[in-house]
C-alpha cells in the first residue's frame, strides 16, 4: 500500500472539499456500511449522499455529500464535526443492535408466546428454616 | 429421612462474589441527547435514565466499570440496561414488562366510528369532508349500513366497544343515531358488550330532547372549542357568526343535565390560533376545562406533499405548543390543576409501564388494531383521516364496505399490505430511536404528507413534532423537580 495511502487508513475520517461537495474517506473497519447508510440517511433531506467503496484506499468507503440547493449550503467544519459526532452516535447504536440482537428477539418471544410457566420457581428456593413450599401436598 | 431434599439455605457469599463484575453484558437500549449536558438512555420496554452526555458511549464500550460509579451500576443493572449474565436472570420480568406495553393489542378494536351523516350546518375553512347542505337526505348513513356496520362491530373480539358517531354533524341525523343505539342495545346484550357511546357535534342543533336521550342513554359528548370567540368563529363559519355562543350555551347545558365528565372539547389548531397560544389556553380554564389537548394542524388538505412547508408549519406549531404548555405550567404552579393532553399521553407512557389508547400514537399503529371507520356511504376505511383522504378521491385506505365479511375487512389483503408499514420498529430512521417506545408510526400521516406508507423522517412533520416534544418534555422534567411533580400529577389525575 503506497505510504499516503497508510497514512490515510491511520485515521478513521478524512475529509477533502472540493467545490460545493464534500468527499469522506471512510476507514469500513471502523464505520461499517449499515453505521453508514444510518447516519446519512438523516442528512438526505439536504444533501445528495452518495456511498461508494474507495478506488484509491483499500477497506476504505467514499462518502460524496453536495447540497441539493443553496439554501443547504454548509459552512464545511461545522458539518464535518456534526457527521463526525453522529457517525460516532450511529456506530454506539450499532454496537448496541448487534450485541443485543437475540436477547431482544427473546424478549419479544416470551412476551408473546402463549405458555405455560412452571409452576415451581426456576431459581433455588431460598429455605432457611427447612419447609420447603414444593413438597406441600395441595 | 433419605429422601428428604437437601436443605437449600441463604449463604454469605465472599466479597469477591459481589466485586467480581467488572464485566457486564449490554441490554437493549437506545439513547438521544436531551440537552447539551444530558443525554436519556431509554431501554427496550421504556424505562430511562437522565444521564450526563458521553455516559452511553462509556457504557457501550464498556469503559465505564461499577466502581467509577457505584449508583449508577445499580441503576443500569436494576432498570434493565445491563446484566451480568448473557441472558439476564429476570428474562422473564423483561418479558412482561413488553406485553403490557403492547397490551393495547391484546383486544383487538375497540373504536368503531359511524359517519352517521355528511352534512353540516357550518362552513369550516379548513374542514374536508363536511361542505354539504344540511337538507340533502342523500348523505344520511342508510339504515342497511348502520345494521351491516353494527353487525361487523359486534363481531369484534373487544368486550369493550366504543362507538362514536362523527359527521358532518353528527346531530344533524340524530333520528339515525337513535335508531343506531336501540339497535346496538339489542345487540349487545346478545353478545356480551359494553359498549360506550360518544357523539361529536358542534352543538349548534342541540335540543333538549337530545339531551335527555343522551343522558338516559349515558352518551358522552365531545364538541369543538377552538378558543376565544374571534378565533372560534373565524375557524368555524356559520351564516350566523354565532359559532361560538352556541358552543358555550351547548356545553353550559349539557355540563347541566348530563354531568361535568361527560362533556369534554377538543381543540382544532390552525394557522390563526398558532397566533394565540395563551388565550386559547385561557380560555379553555376560564369555561371550566381542567384539561386541554393541544391537538398539532392537520395535514390533510393545506400542507400536504409540501416538504418545506410542513417542515415550516411544525417548527411554529412546535413553538405555539411550547409557549401553551408553559402557561399550563404556570397554572399548575399557582396550584390549580390543569393538564395538557397530549403531553399527558407521552408522560404516561414515559412514566408508567402501561401502554396509552391513542391511536396516533401506537406501534402497531392504531387503524385497524383499534380503530376503523364507517362511513355515511357504508364503505368501511381504517382511520378517519383516511376517509378525509377519499374525499380527496383518494382510496389507499379503503377496506371494503360493510357487507364484506369481518375476515375481508380486518385480515384482509388490503390490511396486510397496510401492516407492512405500521411497525416503528421496522420503520428507517425509526428502528434506533430511542423515543420509539413513546412514539408510533402513522403510514396514513405519511401517505398524507410525504406521498408514501413508509414516510421520510429527516423531512417528516411527525417526527419532527414527536421528537421534539418527547424531548421537550425531558428536559422540563429534568430542569425542574416542580414541573416533574406536575407531570406526574397529570398522570394519576387531580392532586
Amino acid at each position: 500500500m503506497p505510504k499516503l495511502l497508510q497514512l490515510l487508513k491511520r485515521r478513521k475520517v478524512n475529509c477533502k472539499i472540493i467545490d460545493s461537495t464534500i468527499e469522506l474517506l471512510i476507514d469500513e473497519s471502523i464505520y461499517s456500511v449499515d453505521v453508514l447508510h444510518k447516519c446519512f440517511y438523516w442528512y438526505s433531506s439536504g444533501y445528495d449522499i452518495t456511498i461508494l467503496r474507495s478506488d484509491i484506499a483499500d477497506g476504505c468507503l467514499q462518502v460524496q455529500i453536495s447540497p441539493k440547493n443553496k439554501s443547504n449550503e454548509f459552512e464545511a467544519d461545522c458539518l464535518i464535526s456534526r457527521i463526525k459526532q453522529d457517525l460516532i452516535d450511529y456506530k454506539l447504536r450499532d454496537i448496541v443492535t448487534k450485541e443485543t440482537q437475540s436477547i431482544r428477539e427473546l424478549i419479544i418471544a416470551k412476551a408473546f408466546a402463549y405458555y405455560n410457566l412452571d409452576t415451581n420457581p426456576a431459581t433455588d428456593v431460598s429455605d432457611p428454616v427447612g419447609f420447603n413450599p414444593n413438597h406441600v401436598n395441595g | 429421612m433419605d429422601n428428604l431434599p437437601v436443605k437449600n439455605t441463604r449463604k454469605f457469599k465472599t466479597e469477591e462474589h459481589y466485586n467480581n463484575s467488572s464485566s457486564y453484558h449490554l441490554l437493549p437500549f437506545r439513547f438521544h441527547r436531551i440537552t447539551s449536558f444530558k443525554e436519556v438512555l431509554v431501554n427496550e420496554i421504556g424505562d430511562f435514565l437522565l444521564v450526563p452526555i458521553g455516559t452511553a458511549k462509556a457504557i457501550i464500550t464498556k469503559s465505564f466499570t461499577r466502581n467509577q460509579n457505584e449508583e449508577l451500576y445499580g441503576d443500569l443493572m436494576a432498570n434493565f440496561f445491563i446484566s451480568e449474565t448473557p441472558i439476564p436472570e429476570l428474562l422473564d420480568v423483561l418479558a412482561v414488562r413488553y406485553r403490557t406495553r403492547k397490551s393495547f393489542l391484546d383486544y383487538f378494536t375497540s373504536l368503531h366510528i359511524f359517519v352517521i351523516t355528511l352534512r353540516c350546518e357550518h362552513t369550516c375553512h379548513y374542514c374536508q369532508v363536511s361542505r354539504v347542505n344540511k337538507d340533502i337526505d342523500a348523505f344520511n348513513m342508510q339504515k342497511h349500513h348502520i345494521d351491516a356496520g353494527i353487525d361487523l362491530m359486534m363481531k369484534s373480539p373487544n368486550p369493550d366497544i366504543t362507538m362514536e358517531f362523527q359527521g358532518g354533524e353528527a346531530l344533524l341525523a340524530f333520528d339515525k343515531i337513535i335508531y343506531a343505539i336501540e339497535r346496538t342495545k339489542v345487540e349487545a346484550s346478545k353478545y356480551n358488550k359494553n359498549i360506550s357511546y360518544v357523539i361529536c357535534t358542534n352543538l349548534a342543533p342541540l335540543t333538549d330532547d337530545i339531551l335527555h336521550y343522551c343522558k338516559n342513554n349515558n352518551i358522552l359528548i365531545s364538541t369543538s372549542l377552538d378558543g376565544p370567540d374571534y378565533i372560534h368563529n373565524q375557524n368555524r363559519h356559520r351564516p350566523q357568526k354565532n359559532s361560538y355562543e352556541l358552543a358555550i350555551d351547548g356545553i353550559r347545558k349539557c355540563r347541566e343535565t348530563l354531568g361535568e365528565e361527560n362533556v369534554s372539547a377538543l381543540l382544532t389548531t390552525t394557522a390563526l390560533s398558532l397566533k394565540y397560544p395563551f388565550e386559547i389556553v385561557d380560555e379553555y380554564y376560564s369555561q371550566g376545562f381542567r384539561n386541554i389537548f393541544l391537538r398539532p394542524i392537520s395535514p390533510y388538505g393545506f400542507a400536504t406533499h409540501n416538504d418545506n412547508k410542513n417542515k415550516y408549519e411544525t417548527s411554529t406549531f412546535l413553538d405555539f405548543y411550547k409557549s401553551a404548555l408553559g402557561r399550563i405550567i404556570e397554572y399548575n404552579l399557582q396550584g390549580k390543576f390543569y393538564r395538557e393532553d397530549y403531553a399527558s399521553i407521552i408522560l404516561k407512557k414515559v412514566l408508567t409501564p402501561f401502554p396509552v389508547g391513542y391511536v396516533d400514537l401506537q406501534s402497531p399503529t392504531g387503524m385497524i388494531n383499534n380503530v376503523i371507520v364507517f362511513n355515511y356511504d357504508g364503505k368501511v376505511y381504517a382511520t378517519d383521516e383516511s376517509r378525509m383522504l377519499a374525499e380527496m378521491n383518494d382510496y389507499t385506505f379503503l377496506l371494503g364496505t360493510v357487507e364484506n365479511s369481518y375476515e375481508d375487512i380486518f385480515y384482509g389483503t388490503k390490511a396486510l399490505e397496510l401492516s407492512e408499514y405500521w411497525l416503528n420498529e421496522t420503520l428507517p430512521g425509526c428502528s434506533e430511536c430511542a423515543f420509539q417506545g413513546y412514539c408510533g408510526s402513522d403510514p396514513v400521516f405519511n401517505y398524507a404528507t410525504q406521498g408514501s406508507l413508509v414516510g421520510f423522517r429527516p423531512t417528516s412533520a411527525f417526527c419532527q413534532k414527536n421528537m421534539e416534544i418527547i424531548r421537550y418534555l425531558f428536559e422540563l422534567m429534568d430542569s425542574d423537580k416542580r414541573i416533574e411533580k406536575i407531570f406526574k400529577s397529570w398522570i394519576v389525575g387531580r392532586t
